[in-house]
């Protein structure tokens, strides 16, 4: 049988970059098919070759045993590929069905007016056929993200798709959510469909799929049968050593409390509360990690932590003094070091070298600066420092930080931050796009500064990460804290239920730790 | 190719120029800059040949290829760069004469009227485009630096009225009121530019808005404050008595009736470095320019970004100011409502500076010898002025148009997304 896709020795140079070196993948009919790697491993690179959006600077794409290229993505589309990217292109004020036809309605009087009842039925007749369950007059934004990714792949089914290529789906799902996109999968493949998921959670492409590709820098590292392999050589395949997948924790020794959060509540700029009247304690050498979807009003919340946000109510205290109303700065010199969410807009400057990247929230500090003024060689060694000791490629202290990959930027803000000695680390998503080998090393330092006694306050997406180092977790849904539990002790099915909003069954309680 | 196809590969296009135009070199600036020039002397003469044959005069003053034209760009462009220099060239096309002629004219002095006209304008675009540069580089799109120099032109000249009598004359008069001068031209230039920064701070007011529309408030108060209180008796114009000479600024070596003065032109060049100091190695000129690549990322580190926007503010008033005290205590001598354009020009020096102060100190001359080298124009050629306006324009946009992509093109890709690095997004 001719496999759907076959990529034949793709390369993809950019201006100084090597994305996808000499890659060939082949895609069995009818199969799930995951592409795995780290990030900046050139996944989406490859994706994007196979989709049209790039051209290939060498290599061959098949597909159904005919060769092709493609210039645009319609090219691709034609021949049956269809993409669903990480950002859903969805018209939210639409209801399912105008955006499932959008661009292709059927047409009614002569072409003149868009046939809505025949669109319905399109729709109705496509969810059917697939078993997808979706209503087609619910606008857009009504429905959960979920439903909304399930919408993205009517589209595509919409207009013909064999091979459907997904970007990270799962990254905006809660554990339910994944759980029925993977059945949606099987829905899919049992009627012909081929798929390509691209991820780098390893759990999820052994669930997920029949085959697996790694990619590790550009290269096809291996493809192995999802049945036969093992975590440990998916994981030694993405990395390229053995990594130890468990962080060792040392003992939980609480001491003073660093931070308390009382009756906390904070309102987006629509003047809505996304948090409202939440309390925790965080205390010196322990972590507490905040679980919960993106946007239940996790960052809202550590704005007014970190004194990036006014809050509308309560008190925030980091060791015995309150700091609600001191500014960003005054917090940083009370000890506060924050890893912050978005590393493009805060994190660091993007066209600042490192050396004035390091300067960032020290620009008052003595170790750097005399009288107002800036003494840029002892900025530069410790900015070298940082680069040293965390691995930040391409060494080089004059490289501008957009010149960095994100995971490097990621680790070069964890380096600054770190370095300040703080007496509590506000990190909010440390290791988002940060390769498996450096999420390790980032995690080690959190874990040091708790065993020396600093408070580390950690939100994460991903369940490992929270659920690994923390020592309380406090699940966040529409800005209020469901429950908050000892993570050893919850299971990931109890926690993907508080997650979704779930009232807690009264068990399990890390309060009862305290 | 279906239309939103068609805009897509357009926007594909214009993206990549911005992204081309973003990431240019040093040198690729100054070649591209050049060729700006060079452009802009090849669209002028054919302005001048058409209209040169569409006006009707008695003798020609060129005939090209049999065809007499009534303006000879030839003459135009060599009055305009080097007739502001005080001719410096033997006449360039001699050897096409027949003769032979060493490039320097004998007899050629650098510290000439017409180099005097053009250092002298320099200076003041020195100050008013360090004033939009420095506002610039703290994202602050400061267009009052116009009102901000009348405001400091008017303080200082009333400020040394008043001090005047209550100082001794001669050198140690000088030696007080001079700086006096200087003073309360930055400090009324200051507060003027204050303003915008707390409406801005505090309210939220657009400063492009608000600083527009203070260059008109100063231009009228001035108006009002000098024709009802000062006015100079018996004068035709609206103006202030003359300030006292120790009040004005001496001229070195240059003859003092050219109204210039090196000192002046010694002191601008020195702000350039001060301002190219403040920003690269103090801590407020750190905050001030992270605050303006990057907001968010400002907030972050802990600058307090209300204060850095007044500050910005008054800082680039300040200099604005200077310009104004520079102009009444060097050029004029007194003051007087009508004041040029040069705050505006700032904007473009600024611009063409690529808002690097050191910049500055290279583009302002070139907009120095355009302003005198008009006048030099004026009186050499029958061109009507306007049209050497157009010719001005003309310059100005071709050159400072490549660097004005230039900075556009850096928000642009700012804003986009990195392309090789593929998935690091959102994981």
């Amino acid at each position: 049988m001719t496999p759907a896709i076959s990529l034949d020795g793709i390369t993809k140079r950019f201006p100084g970059v090597l994305a996808n070196d000499d890659v060939d993948l082949t895609v069995e009919r009818g199969t799930v098919h995951a592409l795995l790697g780290e990030n900046g491993a050139g996944k989406t690179t490859l994706m994007n070759v196979l989709y049209g959006l790039y051209e290939p600077t060498s290599g061959r794409i098949v597909v159904d045993g005919t060769e092709r290229s493609f210039e645009k993505p319609q090219d691709a589309i034609d021949a049956g590929i269809g993409m669903i990217h990480q950002h859903f292109m969805l018209v939210d004020s639409m209801t399912v069905a105008e955006n499932v036809t959008l661009g292709t309605e059927p047409r009614k009087w002569g072409g003149l007016a868009i046939d809505r009842d025949q669109a319905r039925q399109d729709v109705v007749d496509l969810c059917e056929r697939f078993g997808l369950a979706v209503d087609p007059e619910t606008r857009i934004s009504e429905l959960s993200v979920g439903v909304q990714q399930r919408t993205e792949i009517l589209k595509t089914l919409y207009r013909g798709t064999d091979v459907l290529i997904l970007d990270e789906p799962t990254a905006v799902l809660t554990p339910q959510e994944i759980e029925e996109l993977l059945s949606v999968f099987e829905l899919l493949t049992d009627q012909g469909k081929t798929i390509i998921f691209i991820t780098h959670k390893l759990g999820e492409a052994m669930q997920a799929a029949d085959e697996i590709t790694v990619l590790r820098d550009g290269r096809n590292v291996g493809t192995v049968d999802a049945e036969a392999t093992t975590r440990e050589e998916l994981a030694e395949l993405m990395v390229g050593r053995e990594v130890l997948l468990e962080v060792e924790t040392s003992s939980y020794d609480p001491g003073a409390v660093t931070l308390s959060v009382d009756d906390l509540t904070v309102t987006n700029e629509q003047g809505i509360d996304v948090v409202s009247d939440v309390s925790f304690t965080v205390r010196r050498g322990e972590v507490f990690g905040i679980a919960g979807v993106d946007g239940n009003g996790q960052s809202e919340l550590i704005e007014a932590i970190t004194g990036l946000r006014r809050p509308q109510a309560g008190v925030i205290e980091l060791g015995d003094r309150e700091i609600t109303d001191d500014d960003r700065r005054e917090r940083i010199d009370q000890g506060m070091a924050h890893i912050p969410a978005d590393r493009h807009e805060r994190g660091v400057v993007m066209d600042f070298d490192l050396v004035e990247n390091g300067l960032l929230g020290s620009q008052h500090a003595e170790a750097f600066v005399n009288n107002g003024r800036i003494d840029w060689k002892r900025t530069r060694e410790h900015t070298e420092t940082i680069i040293e000791e965390y691995d930040v490629q391409p060494p080089n202290p004059d490289a501008s930080a957009s010149a960095l990959s994100g995971g490097n930027q990621q680790k070069f803000i964890v380096g600054r931050e770190l370095a300040r000695d703080p007496q509590l680390v506000v990190a909010t998503h440390p290791t988002r796009g940060v390769d498996i080998g450096s999420t390790e090393f980032i995690h080690e330092r959190l874990l040091e500064l708790r065993a020396a006694g600093v408070g580390v306050l950690l939100v994460s997406s991903k369940l490992e990460e929270v659920r690994g180092i923390s020592d309380r977790l406090g699940v966040m849904y529409e800005g209020e804290f469901v429950d908050t539990v000892d993570p050893e002790a919850v299971t990931e099915e109890e926690l993907g239920l508080l997650m979704a909003g779930e009232q807690p069954a009264q068990e399990v309680s890390a309060d009862e730790r305290e | 190719m279906s239309e939103s196809d068609m805009l897509a590969r357009v926007k594909e296009r214009l993206r990549a120029v911005l992204r081309r135009s973003a990431q240019t070199s040093a040198v690729e600036r100054l070649l591209i800059s050049t060729a700006a020039l060079g452009l802009a002397v090849l669209v002028g003469t054919v302005l001048i040949l058409v209209s040169g044959r569409m006006t009707t005069c008695t003798t020609a003053a060129a005939t090209y290829f049999g065809v007499g034209f009534c303006y000879d760009p030839v003459t135009v462009f060599d009055r305009l760069f080097l007739g502001a220099l005080g001719d410096p060239m033997n006449p360039l096309f001699r050897p096409l004469h027949g003769e032979f002629a060493p490039p320097f004219r004998k007899g050629w002095s650098p510290f000439n009227a017409a180099m005097a006209v053009t250092l002298r304008e320099t200076t003041v675009l020195v100050f008013t485009g360090l004033s939009v540069a420095l506002a610039f580089r703290a994202g602050v799109f400061n267009i009052g630096t116009q009102g901000q120099l009348v405001a400091g032109a008017l303080a200082s000249a009333l400020g040394l009225l008043v001090l005047a009598p209550i100082v001794p004359g001669g050198a140690v008069g000088a030696v007080l009121l001079v700086p006096a001068g200087l003073c309360i031209g930055a400090v009324a230039g200051g507060l003027y530019g204050a303003i915008p920064g707390v409406l801005k701070a505090y309210a939220d007011a657009n400063e492009v808005i608000t600083t527009i529309m203070l260059n008109f408030v100063a231009a009228q108060f001035a108006l009002y404050l000098v024709s009802n209180h000062f006015q100079r008796p018996g004068s035709q114009v609206v103006e202030t008595v003359p300030l006292p000479d120790v009040g004005t600024i001496p001229s070195v070596v240059f003859d003092p009736r050219t109204n210039f003065s090196l000192l002046a032109l010694a002191i601008a060049i020195g702000f350039g470095g001060v301002i190219y100091y403040l920003l690269q190695y103090t801590t407020m000129g750190y905050e001030l320019r992270t605050s303006g690549l990057q907001p968010a990322g400002a907030e972050f580190g802990g600058v307090k970004t209300k204060r850095t926007i007044i500050a910005s503010l008054t800082l680039s008033g300040a200099l604005g100011g200077l310009g104004g005290a520079m102009y009444v205590m060097m050029i004029l001598g007194n003051f007087q409502t009508g004041v040029p354009s040069y705050g505006f020009d700032g904007i473009t020096v600024a611009i063409l500076a690529g808002n690097n102060p050191l910049g500055v100190l290279f583009a302002a001359p070139l907009f120095g010898i355009i302003k005198s080298g008009s006048i030099v124009i004026d009186t050499a050629t029958s061109m009507p002025p306007q049209l050497v306006d157009v010719l001005r324009g003309l310059i100005v946009l071709f050159v400072a148009m490549p660097e004005f992509f230039r900075l556009i093109g850096r928000r642009a890709i700012a804003d986009e997304p990195s392309v090789p690095n593929g998935g690091d997004e959102d994981a």
